[in-house]
């Protein structure tokens, strides 16, 4: 049932938000008979509860439609679809290198928006063909031919190709799969030539090692091969080879054009890593695919139990988490203030929450995490140099010659009305101007070098409410350049709390530290005596809050009738205070830990 | 199970249900009352048959308002523990209205085996008695104390408020002195509590009423404290002070953690097993399904819960710490009071401990940690 190249297409749908991606994507599963309506639920291809509960994709998904199209053939139809955030723009990038087209997403009485447009300009990108759909057109408020127009003056796709359609009654399905036909040009790649297929997702199957998704785009993979991956060099005989139906289904080969995935006994995702080629070992492939890029850790940060007897469980759940993440890096690591834990390294701070999110909901712990930061470099008087992923280990400034910081390009996209309070942003980061560029359809592409300390703190989230949500973001990591910078430290009834440190620049260092003591003074809740909080910059107190002492807890009245209530009283109370991890005598709430993240 | 010598009779009606109150009460329907004590009476005949109660050392009956019942209605009831067992010196209390404290009334109540009555005079002030919706007066309130006095009561507790809106340092004090120089032999000052669910709740949600800060309740209540040790009443409870001997046996009884049992719309039980488990039982709360539940069946438990040996222990400690002579309940939480100790919220004395004064303020931090 092996399908001819010319008639294997390859397509992701791309939307804004709630314009309905996922109900289209539903659609065509059942419209081509890939689901059975009856065993459609709900979003078949968000699939961790983490994902629909935030409506974000953050794992790719794949599925193989037949489609018997009105010209009478029988098409492959892929469908993949990709991930949305930019702390995984290089996985999104590579799902979409898989395709050669996309179905445009727009609802009928939202029009065009933010996110509509950064999907558009990374589908062009990738030369991707465009089937743009007006979607909800069942809706009293739906203004589909204006939203047509729209899309011909803002996106320069022609009006006569948008397509009308309602995924929620099924309107307009057979005709956006009569244009993915159509219109989404066929694979190029020839299935005699030298393998070379694109991974571009992973996933840990417990039973079977790792799944690789891939699609083919030159030669033919088959089972009993052996395969070498092109970047990372590692070679693995495979086991299987299949497609998404939507359930894995064995097949004997893919060939070029066909979307699929390959299981080959790889104990670990760090061997089939996003944007490696896979090729063939007996006749490698000239050259790997373009666009490949080593993911490192951008931002570390310390995860810790609150209650220390669950420290061999969270390194359980850590080794276990890391087999299905490849970004995900720990070493174990020891605070004075909140004991045994693990340093981590995550892409970005959305990363960073959802791998907490997930150690405490699938593996039922309670965590705490600390402030994230950048890795520095130290240079030592002695000539040595250090990586520091940890303030607090920063060494004592008598034995530091210079700190090095890690800087970005940082390239902003953005419609020009919102240029001024781009660059405004970017300056208050310490980001120096490199480039602006207009192109047409009003984008602006604005390039600037930065810290990118300043940038995994809360710089996204102000690029995008600065922008009315317009604004993307991209960077790339440019390399360390010598910086002024120090540490503060943070003092919690005397004692210093090394989780609380935090390495800034010397200039903004005092105001930083006394904008920091006033907050935390927000979210320490009342202890039973008074508590002192003093920031410090090299053993100077350079400011000092209190948070006063609870005045008064104490229930009038309690006879025998009223026990059991106030019981269940305290007891709430009490494990209201499991969320506290207990450093000396003060009970500090996770959200002082993540104090350092908005100080502005 | 160990036998059960305490009982509680909970009378859901009041004329007017006050602002602040989230008791079980019921602002009173026509002819609800006589089917009421009907079913009340055949829930503590049913009790004494299948549970081992008896004698009774200490009665309670509140609510509510349990002086709007008649004299035969009480009679009734009493007739009906009395055929459980009541001990010969036990301690039978009556809650009562001031406005229903008459002549007439006092000596029926007397009449029929009640020998304490604790009279709920909450503020003598007029303005602070308009805040509160009591329907007496301050003259009422001392008249009904003269009554009780005059007709026989020789145990006679006033409950009082402190920490009312309006009410400052001075006009607590002045309503303080006036009852006890009355000569009552016990007294309960509870501060004024804002419960969620109640109208005071709603009006302190939606900023109509403001209460004091926490400094200020806290200086009324240690000025209490130091009033009523001066004028010779001990200090036994957070809430509670009496003259030597005159202390509430009934909620001592409670406060050591011994079983009871409690009838009526609401009620709650609780028995000790052999095995150091804790099980309580509630009745329905409201009075109409009460009175049809108990009347055919003589049960009307609405819900219960078995304690752990260890869990009822920690709750023994929770409520034994309340008491100000200090408690021997915390034994068993050796951690925990070094803890408490080092924190400056108990005293250790010759094996027990106590509460400071600090520890008074916040007593629920220090019952919340033997909660395990």
């Amino acid at each position: 049932m092996s399908t001819p190249t010319y008639l294997t297409r390859a397509i992701s749908v791309i939307a804004h938000v709630d314009h309905g991606k996922t109900t289209l994507s539903d659609r065509l599963l059942e419209y081509t008979g890939t689901v059975a309506p009856r065993d459609m639920v709900e979003q078949v291809l968000d699939q961790l509860d983490l994902e629909r509960e935030r409506g974000i994709t953050i794992k790719a998904q794949a599925v193989r439609m037949l489609y018997k199209a009105d010209d009478g053939n029988t098409y492959q139809i892929n469908l993949i679809d990709t991930p949305g955030h930019v702390d995984f723009s290089y996985e999104v990038s590579r799902a979409l290198a898989a395709c050669d087209g996309a179905i445009l997403v727009v609802d009928a009485s939202q029009g065009i928006e933010a996110q509509t447009l950064a999907n558009v300009h990374q589908a062009l990108d990738h030369n991707l063909k465009i089937i743009p759909v007006v979607n909800k057109i069942d809706l009293p408020q739906a203004n589909p031919e204006l939203v047509r127009e729209e899309i011909e003056k803002v996106i320069g796709l022609p009006a006569e190709s948008v397509i009308f359609a309602s995924a929620r009654q099924g309107i307009g399905t057979q005709e956006i799969l009569e244009a993915v036909v159509r219109e989404v040009p066929p694979p190029t790649g020839d299935s005699n030539a030298p393998l070379q297929a694109l991974i571009f997702d992973a996933k840990f199957d417990a039973y079977r090692g790792v799944v690789t998704y891939i699609r083919v785009l030159e030669g033919t993979l088959r089972k009993g091969m052996r395969i070498q991956m092109m970047q990372t060099g590692k070679s693995f005989e495979v086991d299987e080879v299949g497609i998404f139906r939507p359930e894995r289904t064995p097949v004997d080969d893919l060939s070029a054009g066909e979307v699929g995935y390959l299981i080959a006994n790889i104990r670990n995702v760090r061997d089939s890593r996003v944007g490696d080629t896979v090729t063939d070992e007996a006749r490698p492939a000239a050259a790997p695919l373009p666009g490949y890029r080593h993911v490192t850790p951008m931002v570390f940060a310390g995860l810790f139990p609150t209650d220390t007897e669950q420290y061999q469980q969270l390194k359980e759940a850590l080794e276990k988490l890391q087999l299905n993440d490849a970004a995900l890096v720990y070493e174990p690591e020891t605070s004075a203030a909140l004991g045994f834990g693990f340093r981590c390294g995550f892409l970005g701070l959305l990363h960073m929450e959802i791998v907490q999110e997930r150690l405490e909901r699938e593996f039922n712990l309670t965590l705490l995490g600390t402030a994230p930061t950048v890795e520095y470099r130290v240079k030592l008087r002695n000539g040595q140099e250090i990586p520091v992923d940890n303030p607090d280990k920063l060494p004592d400034p008598a034995e530091i010659e210079a700190i090095s910081e890690p800087m970005v390009i940082a390239t902003i996209v953005v419609p020009s009305t919102y240029v001024g309070n781009m660059m405004e942003l970017s300056q208050e980061r310490r980001g120096q101007f490199l480039n602006m560029e207009y192109e047409p359809g009003d984008r602006v592409v604005i390039t600037y070098r930065m810290p990118l300390a300043e940038i995994i703190h809360d710089y996204y989230d102000q690029l995008k409410s600065r922008s009315k949500g317009y604004a993307s973001l991209d960077y790339e990591l440019v390399g360390f350049e010598e910086a002024n910078l120090v540490k503060l430290d943070v003092l919690v009834a005397g004692s210093p709390i090394d989780a609380l440190s935090m390495i800034v620049d010397r200039s903004k260092a005092q105001q930083q530290g006394r904008r920091l003591a006033e907050k935390l003074k927000t979210l320490i809740p009342r202890q039973l005596f008074e508590v002192p909080i003093q920031a410090a910059i090299g053993g100077k107190i350079v400011a000092r809050e209190t948070v006063p002492a609870m005045r008064k807890d104490v229930t009038a009245k309690c006879y025998g009738g009223d026990v059991t209530r106030k019981r269940k009283l305290l007891e709430k109370q009490k494990e209201g205070k499991k969320r506290l991890k207990r450093v000396g005598n003060v009970e500090i709430p996770q959200e002082a830990f993540m104090a350092v993240l908005s100080l502005d | 199970m160990e036998r059960i010598h305490s009982l509680y009779l909970h009378v859901p009606f009041c004329t007017w249900v006050c602002k602040y109150c989230d008791f079980n009460a019921y602002a009173v329907l026509d002819g609800l009352i006589p089917p009421y004590v009907d079913a009340l009476a055949r829930e503590i005949d049913a009790a004494g048959d299948t549970l081992p109660t008896g004698p009774i050392e200490t009665l309670f009956i509140g609510g509510g308002t349990p002086s709007l019942l008649t004299t035969e209605q009480l009679r009734r009831l009493m007739e009906c523990i009395r055929s459980i067992g009541l001990a010969d010196r036990a301690e039978v209390t009556l809650e009562a209205n001031p406005s229903n404290v008459s002549a007439e009334n006092v000596e029926g109540w007397l009449q029929s085996g009640v020998n304490r009555l604790s009279i709920g005079v909450q503020s003598l002030r007029p303005d602070a008695l308009r805040f509160l919706e009591r329907l007496h007066s301050g003259p009422d309130a001392i008249a009904a104390i003269r009554t009780a006095r005059a007709g026989g009561f020789a145990n006679v507790n006033a409950d009082l408020l402190y920490g009312v809106p309006g009410v400052n340092l001075s006009g607590w004090i002045e309503t303080l002195d006036a009852v006890v120089a009355e000569g009552v032999q016990h007294l309960s000052a509870y501060e004024l509590t804002v419960e969620s669910q109640t109208r005071l709740g709603q009006e302190v949600r939606t900023g109509l009423v403001q209460m004091p800060d926490a400094d200020d309740q806290l200086e009324q209540y240690w000025a209490a404290v130091a009033r009523l040790e001066s004028a010779g009443y001990a200090h036994y409870e957070i809430s509670n002070w009496s003259r030597p001997g005159f202390a509430c046996r009934h909620n001592l009884a409670a406060w050591h953690y011994q079983p009871y049992l409690g009838c009526g719309a609401g009620a709650h039980s609780m028995f000790r097993r052999n095995d150091g488990t804790t099980e309580r039982r509630w009745n329905i709360k409201g009075p109409h399904s009460y009175i049809k539940q108990a009347a055919g069946s003589g049960h009307a438990v609405a819900g219960g819960e078995t304690l752990s040996r260890e869990r009822a222990s920690g709750e023994a400690a929770m409520i034994g710490v309340r008491l100000l002579d200090g408690t021997t309940a915390a034994r068993d939480f050796p951690d925990q009071r070094t803890q408490l100790v080092a924190a400056g919220l108990l005293a250790e004395g010759d094996g027990n401990v106590r509460l400071t004064r600090r520890g008074i303020e916040l007593a629920n931090q220090v019952g919340a940690t033997f909660l395990v």
